[in-house]
């Protein structure tokens, strides 16, 4: 499924004295397949971006309404997952979630039912077609449990609440992924962890970009997580879309990133320091390829 | 839709009345509700209705965002009213039906009832509308100080007051957040019969309960790092202090009262 947005606009408390615009003409699409990030200092709007993707905020559908509210013309807005209209009043919203997973910030405080089986069920349940059978709530549970790395029989019967913190992230990530959805949104989900935790959790968006989520999209406030994973990358900076490009011509930018506020990945930032010098290193800002290149032309004693 | 809730409605801008000690607006609300229950006549209404629209516009608060608030009671007035006009035991019958009479003094009746409420209201809401709640407590609290002296813990209650206040709109912020978060795993809040409505509460009461226990526990922890032990040696950081426009305002209350007892005096009630 491909994701579309054009002129998308969204404002928090309109028409009041605490009102703030999030969103000012967005247009950004996702290909089907992408392993896309999202990157931009805090307040930029990524969350209020995704959170458009399954319609946990709504374009407007009155247009008069919206117009007056938004102070933007919304005749051109155009927000399409799929073969779902967002901006349509009568799309099957619920339909759309199960197609559209969305991992919020911090997950692990959602979890709320007594057994980690039942909270992991819970998504499967709501959004069965007809009452499953026990099997078959069992056997996608299981299937969740294991692809997020977890022993189905260990953890089943436990309180998600004993579990530690990246077992809880992984619980939640399961609740989400158990109806198998084409797209997968996460919002930082490897805030809060420790590097290995963070790696652990990259690993397991790996694999499920390989198995069961075509396209994944993760918030990020981290450029090295996102230099190393994405294959195309959109900054966002006050409520707009400044960049969209593959993570390797976007460091190119790496003096516009950084006065925008933003970090950019270790190797980007060596670059930088050796290009003062004198020396240009062209690499694709992975760590892997970085090393190769910096290692090749130490061999070349330096000279290109 | 939280946000729709009539909660924080403070509106941030700068005005004489914002300006205001807390004390006095509270004070001032207070006298102001006494007059409109004593004014037994229309021109004693009158005189409130005047003095509430002085400070409305000194507010410099939308008037339509201060006639917002009986928007939430609209229901309640309406019904009274029905109530008072078709059960009033008045002298000169308009219409008789069944149960129902209506009378010349019942239609008075009702008219001043609604005038009264639309009054009662619209001052309450413009006190939080240009009162922030802190500053808020702070005035009940030292006009409860009094209290103390009959060992009322006055202070523990602003600070337990101004607390719960504090956490009203996080704990607004994060029920949406989890409702969200429930919904995009295809929770249904809008549909459905009583029972599935009181179950899908559920996922969304427990991680709500667990996160205030969890974010009590860390203010607890908090506070205590920087030595918060309550009890009456406390300073404050803001001290409230009486200023001329504060005697200005007072006297207007003062006159409000005032004039509305001579009023009833002198040109008889109403009802
Ligand atoms: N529920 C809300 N009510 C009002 N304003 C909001 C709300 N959520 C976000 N905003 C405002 O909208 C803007 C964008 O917020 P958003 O959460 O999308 O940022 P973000 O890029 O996700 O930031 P972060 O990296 O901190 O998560 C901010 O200015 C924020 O203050
Ligand atoms: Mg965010």
């Amino acid at each position: 499924m491909r994701i579309q947005a054009e002129h998308l606009s969204y404002t928090y408390n309109p028409g009041s004295p605490f009102s703030s615009a999030a969103l000012k003409d967005v247009s950004l699409s996702v290909e089907e397949g992408e392993f896309f990030g999202i990157i931009g200092h805090t307040g930029s709007g990524k969350s209020t971006f995704v959170q458009h993707l399954n319609a946990l905020l709504r374009v407007p559908t009155s247009l008069k309404k919206y117009r007056k509210k938004h102070k933007a013309p919304p005749s051109n807005t155009v927000l399409r997952v799929g073969e779902f209209d967002l901006t349509d009043k009568k799309t099957d919203f619920n339909a759309l979630r199960s197609k559209v997973g969305m991992v919020m910030q911090y997950p692990e405080y959602q979890l709320f039912a007594e057994t980690v089986f039942e909270d992991v069920a819970f998504g499967y349940k709501n959004f069965a077609p007809e009452k499953p059978t026990k099997e078959q709530v069992e056997s996608a549970v299981r299937d969740a449990l294991t692809i997020v790395g977890l022993n189905y029989d260990e953890v089943k019967e436990m309180s998600p609440f004993d579990l530690s913190g990246g077992q809880k992230r992984r619980v939640a990530i399961a609740g989400v992924i158990v109806t198998k959805p084409e797209i997968l949104v996460l919002d930082e989900p490897a805030a809060g962890l420790d590097p290995l935790g963070k790696q652990e959790v990259m690993e397991l968006l790996h694999r499920l970009h390989a198995s069961w989520c075509k396209t994944i999209i993760i918030v990020s406030h981290d450029m090295d997580e996102i230099a190393e994973n994405c294959t195309r990358v959109a900054v966002f900076s006050d409520g707009e879309v400044k960049y969209v490009l593959p993570p390797k011509e976007l460091f190119r930018h790496a003096e516009e990133l950084l006065a925008l506020g933003l970090d950019v990945p270790l190797t980007a930032k060596i670059c930088l320091a050796l290009k003062e010098y004198g020396i240009r290193l062209e690499c694709d800002f992975t760590t892997e390829d970085f090393l190769k290149k910096a290692l090749a032309l130490q061999g070349k004693g330096g000279s290109v | 839709m939280m946000k729709d809730v009539a909660f924080g409605q403070y509106y941030p801008t700068k005005s004489y009345v914002h300006n205001l000690d807390p004390r006095l607006k509270i004070v001032f609300l207070i006298a102001y509700i006494v007059a409109i229950f004593l004014a037994k006549n229309f021109y004693g209404l009158a005189c409130c209705f005047v003095v509430l629209a002085l400070s409305i516009g000194f507010s410099r608060v939308p008037v339509l965002r201060v006639f917002k608030a009986i928007k939430g009671i609209l229901f309640l007035i309406v019904f009274t009213t029905l109530l008072n006009l078709l059960f009033y035991n008045g002298e000169t019958v308009y219409a008789e039906w069944w149960i129902f009479t209506i009378t010349k003094e019942g239609i008075l009746f009702s008219v001043f009832l609604v005038i009264r409420l639309v009054l009662l209201i619209t001052c309450s809401s413009l006190l939080t509308y240009t009162t922030t709640p802190v500053a808020l407590t702070d005035g009940i609290e030292s006009l409860l100080f009094p209290l103390t002296l009959i060992r009322f813990p006055v202070r523990e209650l602003a600070q337990i007051m101004s607390i719960a206040l504090r956490y009203i709109p996080i704990l607004m912020d994060e029920t949406e957040r989890i409702m969200n978060a429930q919904k995009a795993r295809g929770a249904n809040f809008e549909t459905g019969g009583l029972v599935s409505r009181v179950k899908a509460v559920i996922p969304v009461l427990i991680p709500l309960l667990l996160s205030s226990f969890r974010r009590a526990e860390e203010l607890g922890d908090a506070m205590e790092a920087r030595c918060y032990t309550g009890g009456r040696k406390r300073t404050k950081y803001k001290k409230l202090r009486f200023t001329w426009r504060d005697l200005l305002a007072f006297f207007a209350g003062a006159a409000l009262i005032t004039g509305v007892v001579l009023l009833n005096v002198y040109l008889g009630a109403m009802i």
